[in-house]
């Protein structure tokens, strides 16, 4: 209900429709409505269930942007409902709008998925503090202020899932733990209170979860409804596995030291050698690709390898920052 | 085809904080107990608490003092004895909840931070940045999760298995398929949450449809002080979301369309601070007067302009973003817009201090239990204080939840049988094959309407008896219905038909409740008995439904203490 002059469009919005109890294949319906300024996206599923199709299912509870529960698609952007407003939605999309649930293969009904894969990946971090909890305590523990920001807003997390199914890896790769779980992972990895904290990291650390896999695409900051900006949680792990030394070589912690290598050295990426060094004697697997890319241009011999004209400051800030032992 | 019948030592309905914090104190102690909940845990509308929770922890407060606010914040209503546990067990509560993850906000030197709110002597919300019931929420699930609670999510508790004074199950069906399932147990705790969904401008999450309520009460159980809805004083001007009393707390002041600060006609000493019930009723009084603002002249504004940017986002980050989201107003650069929303239910299902569910005045009932907001203790009386919800259902829940561990051993399981299930069965039959013309929205929309108009801030006799003759009017209505959707999965439709006719029951004993009681006492404001009435309504509602859905109504003596009755002034 804006307070600014309220004015009505018309918007098309076509809606994903799908119940696996009756229906073959999902199909889309149409429904053209007036939308005021100042409504939320869940207010138009409202409407659609109550004005139009009571049938029509969809997950909603708090309606303010705390519970998580209605996380959906527009235009395949991932987005909580109750908390995104109609008016920024039609500025950026037009007045032709699709509404579709967060992750199509795992249609129950409607906009309502089976997040199962979601929760399980969130249980796999060990999603508690670990302490002993003293049931009855007389006094309080003290954490300063600079501790407690440690957790970076990522106990803001409202597991909407909307990160989760627009991340690109989490889509093809079954292990990716995904950008909520890792955010989690740091949340508790960051509490100064956690006593799990090197087991946890441990286990982060396995290549079967896949903190390495991240492709650093920033989706996940970009849809967060929170801006709990999953993936610099994920870039924090990172550094916490370099930092407390649990890192071991493999190609992806490789990738990252020889990305590090490369720019302390031209202050420049040198791809052909970044390749080399993470994939060691592996490299040979990729010779196709290498001779193709060495037609277009893009492998520069090592006499050939220019260096950036700020490199002395470069290194200056390499060597204060890294805390990679390998 | 027959019915599952599950057995546990204990099922738990509901997941928010009262819910979780008792399946935790059930799971240690060794018991086989279950959560059943319509949501997702972390779903749960405890989450939504913004504001703070309450605990005399600082050396400038004392417990004594914090007793003394809540019952006079009650006017007077409250059971002292609940009120004395209350806030004893708080600053324990908030040592331990902290000890189990809650993150909340720090003072420079590393304690809980505190902030003011309203009706209380002294600064005693603990908070978490304006986010205080997600992080208590988050905690104490992700602990009744390691601890090993089972949790049946996204199922619907469809009736409770009572028969001559003895809980032994509910009836429940899994929401995503519809398969019925009987859970048979030793005891039923109820933590169900509150009933401000029949109210058209709330605060509430959509779930909040009261449904514990009217299934004790179809069982012609009472119902405690149903008459006491809190109306926050600020929600969002229009759709009522919640803008948290912690805005008035750091110093937000509230202003009429003369720019004037017109809580000091109202409370001059508390001014923005007073109670709830008092503030709310002064903001619906200036835009009944006329010195409302917005495009409907129905709101005031509330200025928090003055403590800047930085206080603002470390502070208040949440309510800037909502004001943002639904307003389109900034908080830091300008005054938003507020008015009263129906908000908390201070009445509920009657408990005894321990949680032992009232069978009447004198006896409770065996295997039932209830904490939280669902349930009446009752230590809010006719109005609760900001920030002892939390409190309420974090402390209760865990304690009662000792209560069952405790007298669990003592139960001898009532065998379920499927005539258990029959009760629930005929419901959804009923609402799923009924052929009639009524839609569910469109009665809904016309009972949230009749309790804002009629049974709100301010009532009357007439409005009240008006409110009684649109429930019975939709009672009718409702038999008539058609929902479109005959489906197994996900029938969001037929939750919704089974919610509405738990609102319809609940919202009758709202009314009638209400217009017995000659008074005016904290939210309970009658505009024909405008004062207090300790003689003859110092005491507690009792209200049962007979089987023709008549209420019938009885009162409970308060338990009074060492804070002596007094007249309310702030």
């Amino acid at each position: 209900m804006s307070t600014n002059k309220i004015t009505t469009q018309k918007v098309n919005f076509k809606v994903f429709r799908f119940n696996a109890d009756e229906d073959y294949l999902p199909y889309y319906e149409d429904y053209y409505m007036d939308v005021t300024s100042g409504e939320v996206v869940l207010d138009i599923l409202n409407r659609i269930k109550w004005d139009h199709d009571g049938s029509f299912s969809y997950r909603r509870s708090c309606r303010h942007g705390i519970c998580g529960a209605c996380a959906i698609k527009v235009n395949g952007r991932s987005t909580l409902a109750c908390k995104e407003s109609m008016t920024d939605m039609i500025e950026l999309f037009g007045n032709k709008l699709t509404i579709e649930p967060l992750s199509i293969k795992r249609v129950v009904k409607d906009m309502i998925i089976d997040k199962g894969d979601f929760w399980e990946k969130h249980d796999a971090i060990h999603p508690y503090l670990i302490s002993d909890v003293q049931e009855h305590p007389e006094h309080e523990h003290i954490v300063t202020p600079t501790e407690a920001e440690e957790l970076l807003e990522a106990d803001l997390c409202i597991q909407c899932g909307a990160c989760h199914y627009a991340c690109p890896v989490t889509e093809i790769n079954e292990s990716f733990l995904g950008p909520a779980a890792f955010a989690k992972a740091y949340r508790f990895e960051a509490d100064v209170r956690d006593q799990s904290h090197d087991e946890r990291l441990q286990e982060l650390h396995s290549e079967e979860q896949g903190i390495w896999d991240c492709v650093k695409c920033f989706e996940c900051a970009e849809v967060c409804p929170k801006d709990v900006n999953p993936i610099d949680k994920i870039t924090k792990l990172h550094q916490m596995l370099f930092h407390e030394g649990v890192a071991t070589s493999n190609v992806a912690t490789r990738h990252a030291v020889g990305f590090k290598n490369s720019i302390a050295k031209h202050g420049l990426l040198d791809e052909g050698n970044l390749v080399l060094y993470s994939e060691g004697p592996a490299i040979i697997k990729h010779i196709p690709v290498a001779l193709q890319m060495f037609k277009k241009g893009k492998i520069i011999m090592p006499w050939n390898m220019p260096k950036s004209d700020k490199l002395d400051k470069i290194k200056k800030l390499v060597k204060s920052s890294s805390t990679a032992k390998f | 085809m027959s019915i599952p019948i599950y057995t546990y030592d204990a099922i738990v309905v509901g997941a928010g904080l009262a819910g979780c914090a008792a399946a935790r104190e059930l799971q240690k102690a060794g018991k086989k107990v279950a959560v059943v909940t319509k949501l997702h845990p972390l779903r749960s509308h405890s989450g939504a608490a913004q504001g703070g929770v309450n605990a005399a922890i600082s050396d400038e407060d004392s417990i004594e003092l914090h007793e003394f606010d809540t019952v006079k914040g009650s006017d007077y209503l409250a059971d002292q004895d609940a009120v004395e546990f209350l806030c004893q067990k708080a600053p324990e509560t908030i040592r331990w909840v902290k000890r189990m993850g809650a993150a909340f906000s720090r003072t420079s030197d590393g304690k809980i931070a505190q902030r003011p709110f309203g009706g209380q002597s002294s600064p005693r919300a603990c908070y978490a940045k304006d986010r205080t019931g997600l992080t208590l929420l988050q905690t104490i699930y992700e602990q009744a999760h390691r601890a090993g609670v089972k949790f049946w999510d996204e199922w619907y508790a469809a009736d409770l298995i009572y028969k001559d004074g003895k809980v032994s199950g509910i009836v429940a069906f899994n929401i995503r398929d519809m398969q019925t399932v009987i859970f048979n147990a030793k005891s039923v705790m109820f933590a169900t949450g509150g009933y401000a969904r029949s109210y058209k401008i709330n605060s509430n999450a959509h779930a909040n449809t009261g449904d514990g309520l009217s299934i004790v009460a179809r069982h012609g159980l009472p119902l405690e002080d149903m008459e006491f809805v809190q109306f926050h004083p600020s929600g969002l001007a229009g759709n009522g979301v919640l803008i948290s009393e912690a805005a008035r707390g750091e110093g937000g002041k509230l202003l009429n369309s003369d720019g004037e600060r017109f809580m000091k006609r109202y409370a001059p000493n508390a001014m923005e601070l007073a109670s709830r019930d008092v503030v709310a009723r002064a903001i619906l009084n200036e835009s009944r007067e006329g010195r409302g603002v917005g495009p409907n002249k129905d709101a005031v504004y509330i200025d928090v302009t003055h403590l800047g940017r930085d206080i603002i986002m470390q502070r208040l980050p949440e309510l800037r973003d909502l004001a943002i989201t639904f307003l389109g107003l900034d908080m830091i650069k300008e005054p938003i817009l507020i008015s009263a929303t129906a908000h908390y239910s201070m009445g509920g299902i009657p408990v005894n201090i321990a949680g032992n569910v009232r069978r009447n005045n004198n006896e409770t009932i065996e295997g039932f239990y209830a904490a939280g907001e669902c349930s009446c203790v009752s230590v809010h009386g006719a109005n609760r204080l900001g920030a002892n919800s939390v409190l309420e259902a974090l402390l209760f829940g865990r304690f009662v939840g000792k209560t069952m561990v405790k007298e669990i051993d003592g139960i001898e399981l009532r065998t379920a049988t499927q005539a258990d299930a029959k009760t629930a069965l005929d419901e959804i039959n009923f609402l799923l094959t009924n052929n009639g013309e009524e839609n569910i929205a469109k009665l809904r929309e016309e009972l949230q309407q009749c309790m804002t108009d009629n049974a709100g801030a301010f009532r009357t006799e007439v409005t009240l008896d008006i409110a009684i003759v649109k429930i019975k009017e939709l009672r009718i209505k409702f038999k008539n219905i058609r929902i479109k959707d005959k489906s197994k999965v996900f029938n969001t439709e037929l939750q919704e038909a089974i919610e509405f006719g738990h609102m319809l029951d609940y919202s009758l004993f709202i009314v009638e409740s209400a217009v017995a009681r000659k008074e005016s006492r904290g939210a309970h404001y009658r505009e024909d008995f405008d004062s207090r009435d300790d003689e003859n309504f110092l005491k507690h509602t009792m209200a049962c439904m007979d089987e023709e859905g008549n209420i019938e109504l009885d009162y409970m003596d308060v338990t009074l203490g060492k804070h002596e009755v007094k007249p309310r002034t702030y």
